[in-house]
Parts: C-alpha cells; structure tokens; sequence
C-alpha cells in the first residue's frame, strides 16, 4: 500500500475524521488455491461512514468485501491469511463463532435472493435463529423495524403474508436489506447490491444507505463509480489484487494520486 | 497528467475539440488586445473599430464552449483529471469572454482619444503595460496548452508587475489632468485604458490558477499578489487638490 491511502489535507471530511475505526484490516492476503487474489492489504474502516470498494472485475474488491464477515471461510480452495479485527477484537480467533459473526456483520448480495417465503418469514428468519425475540410480539416488532429500516414497510406492511418473491426486483432488494438488519448488524456489507435494478430503485438503494449509515457501517462494493461517488464516504481503488487508493471519497474523484486510480475512474483502463 | 487514451474514443474527440474551441478564443484574445493596444498607439481608429467587431466571435466560441461542456458533463460524467479540465475550461472560456471585452472596450475608447493630442510619456508607460498584459495572457495560455503548472504560477506571480504598472499610471493621468483641464477628457480615457489591461491581467492570473487547479488538482495556496493600490489613494488627492477642496 503506498502513501496515497493517507487522509488528504485538503479533503476533511469532518463527519469521517470524527468516526471511530470499525474494522481493521491488516496485511490481508487471500489464495485462491495458489493463485494469491489480494496483496498485504491494510485499512481501516470508520463506524456510521459508507465506504465503497471500486475496481475493474477481478481486482479483488469483492475477495476482499468477502474476508470481513469470514464468507470465504465456505470457499474451500480458499486461504485467508492476515489480520481483520472488528472493534479491536481478531475475527479469525478460534472463539469466534462464523455464524455469531456474520450477525453481526451482515451482507447484502448482488441479485436479490429472498428465501421462497412470505415477506414476514424473510425478515424474521435470522431472528428466530439467532434467538432474538422471545415473543412473537417482540418478532413482529423487529419484523416491522428492520422493513421500516429498509423503506419498504408504507409497500408491504397490508401484505406480509405474500411471498417474498413476489415482489419487484427493487423491493426484493430492499427485503434482503431487511433481511440483514433485522439481525441488528454492527457492520452491513453490499456486493454490488444494485446491479440489477434499474435506476429508479438503485437511488431508492442509494436514499436507503445514506439513512442506514446513521446506525451502521456500511461496506459496498460497486461497478458504477457514480453510485460510490454518490454514496460514500470513503473509497477505495483495488487493481490486480492490491489496494492501491484509500482516501476521502470527493478526494479520490476529483484529485486521485495514484495513476492507476486516476486511470480507471476516468476511464482509461478495463 | 495522464495521456493514454480513454477506452470510449468519443470522448477524447470531444475534449480535444474543447482544447481546440479554448485555443482558437485565446489566439482571438491574443489579437484583439495587440491590434487593441496598436491601434491606441499608432491612432488608428480603422484597427480598433476592428477589434470592437471581432469580439462577437470570440463571444460566440464561448457559447459553445459551455454548451459542449454540459454535454460533456452530463453524458461522459467525467471524473479526476477529466472533470479539472471541464471545470477549467469552462472557467478559462468565461475569463477569455471578459478579457476580450476589455480589449473591444480600449478600442472604444480610441476612437475617442484620437480627437486629442497625445498624451505626451504616458503613452510610453501604456505601451510597456499592454505588452507586459500581452505576454502574460500569451504564457497563461501556453501554461494551459501544456499543462504547466509552473509556468502558471510564474504568471501568477508577475500580475504584481502589471498592478504596479497601473497604480504608476493611475498617478500619471491625475497629474495630466490637474495640470490641465483640457486633457480630462483623453486622461479619463486613458486610465480606464490602463484599468482594462490590469484587468486583463488579473484574467490571465485566473487563467493561470485554473491551470494550477487542473494539474494538480488543488488551487494554489498562496494568496496571489495584489498590488493595486488605487482605492487607497484619497490620501494623495487631497494634497494634490488642497487649494480647491469640494465641501461635502
């Protein structure tokens, strides 16, 4: 990682520079059985800040995404070598239960993917596993917050016994985001979560995680550089594996230091 | 600065059809403030009316600058070095507008000068200013052509000279025109004259810090020089006009 991951002085993003650090990642390198996907990758990711990851395909943003909430433990060729701290504590440690973890960081996938249930079931699913709510009262409470979290509940809230998949490709992308915080994650990951919804529905997304931001860390990986320069804080350019660019967002789009950066956000590179 | 291509060719025809529209209203700017400044000191009043029918051309190439930029920024979004230069460009076409006014404005004021005699040095010190405004306007536009950075904060830093140059003539004129009433008229004219090439270079400065902006991406940090010092020179009226004050 070179200089060019420090804070810029001219970029001070007062909100960002106040946030404490939640994940620390240090010299992160992941194989894919001998084929080394991520380079010593270091940084550290700010509570209640969006931060997006951006890069041509196969650059490692998602590899990397993947690592902060162990979901390459489930690859098997895979090995995960390196530090990732969440608040200070290893995530790799042997007390670490994957399953608590993935609670507590949650991850929102590209192409929605609700479970073949109703709208309600969807939502209440890592409730009832993670032994959230002892009543039913108390389930429909987190139900309706985590819907209303996700700015779905005014659209489904007449209709939580139709099945989840019944509905458009936005909302089902929103129930998924209920889906994820109805666990009550610390940290909310985002793989390309709007790819496949058309723009009407992707700012809906994008108004969302400006909002979820107050009460989580929102990691995103995104292929549109206007979606990051939207909604982050903080980006990060990954190229052939490395972490090549970390910094204030408005930074890195209009006075990038790197020249990989600078060329692939101005589009010069693949 | 980055010059590989981008993967859409378009878009480098577009912006280089941009650096052509900027590099073709400098070379009219360019003109207009030399025929401006001749045509001043050779009295002929066939060149500056010239100049006076010249800047609806460069008006016009600043229409279509900005108008190519907001396509630009509205269909390319452009990013890092490519959105600097679209915002520099824009900036630098509106800076090129006003400076091409001044200049339509001095030859104005010809026509009118040419009706008095000379104004005796004074028209040396004019000359010297207009050529120092000239070469500034002419290194800003090269600073930009090769995105120079050094080159423009060289051209930040002489708009001093051109600031001291007019507050010498600013004391010049108002001696002409104390000593006689009858030179009011061409001094006027004259010190609005030498007001329009130190505008002008503080247009060129603009430029320049666009050029600054664009290179490396922050505006220059010191604050530029600024020497005119005119509006503080109540002080020397007075003493100049001490035997026949105006009561308020």
């Amino acid at each position: 990682m070179s200089d060019n991951t420090q804070g810029s002085p001219e970029a001070v993003d007062l909100d960002s520079t106040l946030s404490a650090v939640k994940v620390t990642a240090k010299d992160v390198n992941v194989y894919y059985s001998d084929v080394r996907a991520l380079q010593d990758v270091s940084m550290e990711i700010l509570d209640h800040t969006v931060t997006a990851f951006i890069g041509p395909s196969g650059c490692g943003k998602s590899t990397f995404l993947r690592c902060l909430n162990r979901m390459n433990d489930t690859i098997d060729h895979c090995r995960v070598e390196g530090r990732i701290e969440l608040d200070g504590e290893d995530i790799h440690r042997r007390s670490i239960d994957p399953v608590q973890l993935r609670a507590r960081v949650g991850m929102v996938f590209q192409k929605p993917n609700p479970f073949p249930k109703s709208i309600y079931d969807n939502v209440a699913y890592g409730p009832r596993i993670h032994g959230l709510a002892a009543t039913r009262a108390e389930l429909d409470e987190i139900v309706e917050s985590a819907l209303r979290s996700s700015a779905l509940w005014d659209e489904v809230k007449d209709r939580l016994r139709m099945p989840g998949t019944g509905l458009s490709g936005g909302q089902q992308q929103r129930l998924c985001i209920a889906r994820a915080v109805a666990t009550k994650p610390e940290v909310l990951l985002m793989d390309e979560p709007c790819s496949s919804l058309d723009p009407i529905a992707t700012s809906q997304i994008e108004d969302l995680i400006d909002h979820l931001r107050e009460s989580y860390t929102v990691v995103i990986v995104t292929h549109s550089m206007q979606q990051a320069a939207r909604v982050s804080q903080k980006t990060a350019f990954f190229h052939l594996g490395n972490l090549v660019e970390f910094n204030d967002t408005p930074f890195i789009f209009t006075a990038p230091q790197d020249e990989r950066t600078e060329s692939y956000i101005t589009g010069r590179i693949g | 600065m980055i010059d590989r291509k981008h993967i859409h060719a378009a878009f480098d025809e577009e912006l280089e059809h941009i650096h052509t529209l900027i590099m073709t209203m400098g070379g009219l700017v360019e003109q207009a403030i030399q025929k401006s400044s001749t045509a001043l000191r050779i009295r002929d009043t066939e060149l500056s009316e010239q100049v006076v029918e010249n800047d609806s051309a460069i008006d016009k190439i600043e229409e279509s600058v900005n108008v190519e930029a907001v396509n630009m920024l509205s269909r390319r979004q452009p990013q890092a070095q490519d959105l600097r230069t679209i915002v520099a460009v824009m900036k630098i076409s509106s800076n090129l507008e006003r400076m091409g006014d001044y200049a339509k404005n001095m030859a104005k004021r010809t026509s009118v000068i040419v009706q008095s005699p000379p104004l005796g040095p004074s028209n040396g010190s004019l000359k010297q200013m207009s050529k120092t405004v000239k070469q500034l306007t002419k290194d800003a536009l090269d600073s930009f052509i090769r995105r120079d950075a050094t080159k423009a904060a060289n051209v930040i830093q002489r708009d001093e000279d051109v600031d001291q140059m007019y507050n010498a003539l600013f004391r010049e004129f108002l001696t002409h025109m104390m000593e006689d009433q009858r030179s009011i008229t061409p001094a006027m004219h004259y010190l609005f004259i030498a007001k329009n090439l130190e505008r002008i270079g503080d247009h060129a400065t603009s430029i320049a810090e666009q050029v600054i902006f664009l290179v490396t991406g922050s505006l220059p940090e010191q604050v530029r020089p600024k020497d005119d010092q005119t509006p503080y020179q109540d002080q020397r009226l007075e003493v100049f006009t001490s035997n026949d004050k105006c009561k308020p």
